[in-house]
């Protein structure tokens, strides 16, 4: 299948030579990166220290997985494939001292945009196991279903984080491949579910979440999906004192995921990896962006721009906001 | 839980040890009168204070959460008060947005030497409390 036009398909090959390269001088002990997915239009991590697997390495718009995450579990030096989000986090690691600079090296690629299957398959009605094929032009995304070619903007099928990105070219990297691509967001999309939200009184916001909570399962997956969230040992785990219940009520899920936001604040990119971990749906990104707009609001700070800085929650300013302290 | 007029608020108070739990000492010591709503909890230090502390006593049932450390400048750690700062600012707005009364997270600075303050700061939190009645947001209604 071919999602790509040509200019990227270029890119994969860059990216393909590059890895070899890598592996093959010793440079690095590990690559990861994607390769094809066991289902239609997925991507799936690769991990590999053997340079003949890099000819399944794959760049497509469904790259969508932060690979950061696995930088902490893989030994020795590393070559990573990083879109803009995802580099940001390696900073973020670098700034929490969880990974040495040196021992990476980033192969970043200008990141045009993901595309959301399910904002696809509400755009058509239509399951994806139905769709045949998805390429991207430009602003334009055609979509082939039936034998039929079907044209839209893209702006309608990217995922929320992506219409908001800020920098979907990695600022931090030691390969680049291609040139940066013009930036298509939609702001007030990307922040319509928050919005919502915020125009509710306090007793619907709060009645919200409690329907949305009611359906986690406590599966962790957005915990553990999360570059941010690299505790040894999280909170919610512990018995003495138990903090939250092991089992999903309600009440313990709410809070398991506002102090998880609290805690991954400064530290979370956006990058919109807990809300599609999330078997049921929990619109997560509606609390991360949240947070992430409030470190901006309060702090002026974005995180994993500059890998020298302090992290955010290990630093302060005489100046910072106490107008709420007696 | 209904409203009465026998109900009134709990509150818990995380207070600094090095200034703020000397503050209260002192309100004690000076026969400042306060209201007895306030449940004592001695931290070392406001910087201890984990956004999890303030929504498990919510969680259990407490109607606010008195956070209260030392003057900026003031903290015995040099800057600890400073994280404490970021920390429940950022949390204070976060749970208003989920729908959490920002009243019932409150802060204070309070110095060893203020026990009129601490004094004041628990009437006035007493309060603002009692106005917007009692923490029935992690009750289970079905």
């Amino acid at each position: 299948m071919n999602y790509l036009p040509t200019k990227n398909r270029d890119m994969e090959q860059r990216l393909r030579d590059e890895a070899k390269t890598l592996l093959e001088q010793g440079r690095v002990d590990y690559v990861i990166g994607f390769e094809p997915g066991s289902l239609k239009l997925t991507t799936t991590p690769l991990i590999t220290n053997n340079k003949d697997d890099v000819n399944r390495l794959v760049i497509n718009p469904f790259i969508v997985n932060n690979l950061s995450v696995y930088l902490t579990e893989v030994k020795g030096r590393v070559g990573i494939v990083a879109k803009g989000c995802d580099s940001r986090s390696i900073v973020s690691l670098i700034q929490d001292k969880q990974v040495a600079r040196e021992d990476i090296i980033i192969i970043g690629i200008p990141c045009p945009g993901l595309i959301d299957l399910k904002k696809v398959e509400r755009l058509l009605g239509k399951d994806r196991d139905e769709l045949d094929d998805i390429t991207r032009d430009g602003d334009r995304v055609v979509i082939t279903v039936d034998g039929q070619r079907k044209e839209f903007p893209i702006t309608e099928v990217l995922y929320d984080n992506c219409l908001g990105c800020e920098f979907p070219t990695p600022q931090e990297y030691d390969i680049l491949l291609g040139e940066s691509t013009p930036l298509v967001t939609d702001l007030a999309a990307s922040r319509q579910k928050i919005e919502m939200l915020e125009r509710m009184s306090r007793q619907q916001r709060w009645e919200f979440w409690e329907e949305e909570f009611s359906r986690c399962i406590r599966c962790y997956a957005c915990r553990n999906v999360c570059p941010a969230c690299f505790c040894e040992r999280c909170f919610v785990e512990e018995s003495e004192p138990q903090w939250v219940l092991p089992v999903p009520r309600w009440q313990d899920n709410l809070i398991f995921q506002v102090v998880r936001n609290v805690h991954v604040a400064g530290r979370c990119t956006d990058c919109g990896e807990c809300e599609r971990a999330c078997p049921v749906n929990i619109p997560l990104r509606s609390l991360s962006k949240k947070t992430y707009d409030l470190v901006d609001e309060l702090f002026h700070y974005t995180s994993g721009i500059d890998k020298n800085a302090p992290p955010l929650m290990t630093a302060y300013e005489y100046t910072d906001t106490q107008d709420f302290i007696r | 839980m209904k409203q009465d007029s026998q109900w009134e608020p709990r509150i818990v108070g995380f207070l600094c040890r090095w200034c703020s739990y000397a503050g209260a000492d002192l309100a004690g010591t000076s026969r400042k009168k306060y209201p007895a709503n306030i449940r004592i909890i001695k931290v070392p230090c406001s910087g201890r204070i984990d956004p999890l502390f303030i929504l498990k006593a919510l969680r259990l049932g407490f109607d606010g959460v008195l956070v209260s450390g030392c003057h900026p400048g003031e903290c015995h750690y040099q800057t600890g008060n400073y994280y404490a700062r970021r920390r429940i600012a950022i949390t204070k707005k976060l749970l208003e947005y989920i729908g959490i009364e920002p009243q019932r997270i409150q802060a204070s600075w309070v110095s060893a030497s203020e026990g009129g303050k601490f004094a004041q700061v628990v009437t006035e939190v007493t309060r603002e409390l009692k106005e917007i009645g009692p923490n029935e947001l992690f009750a289970d209604k079905k």
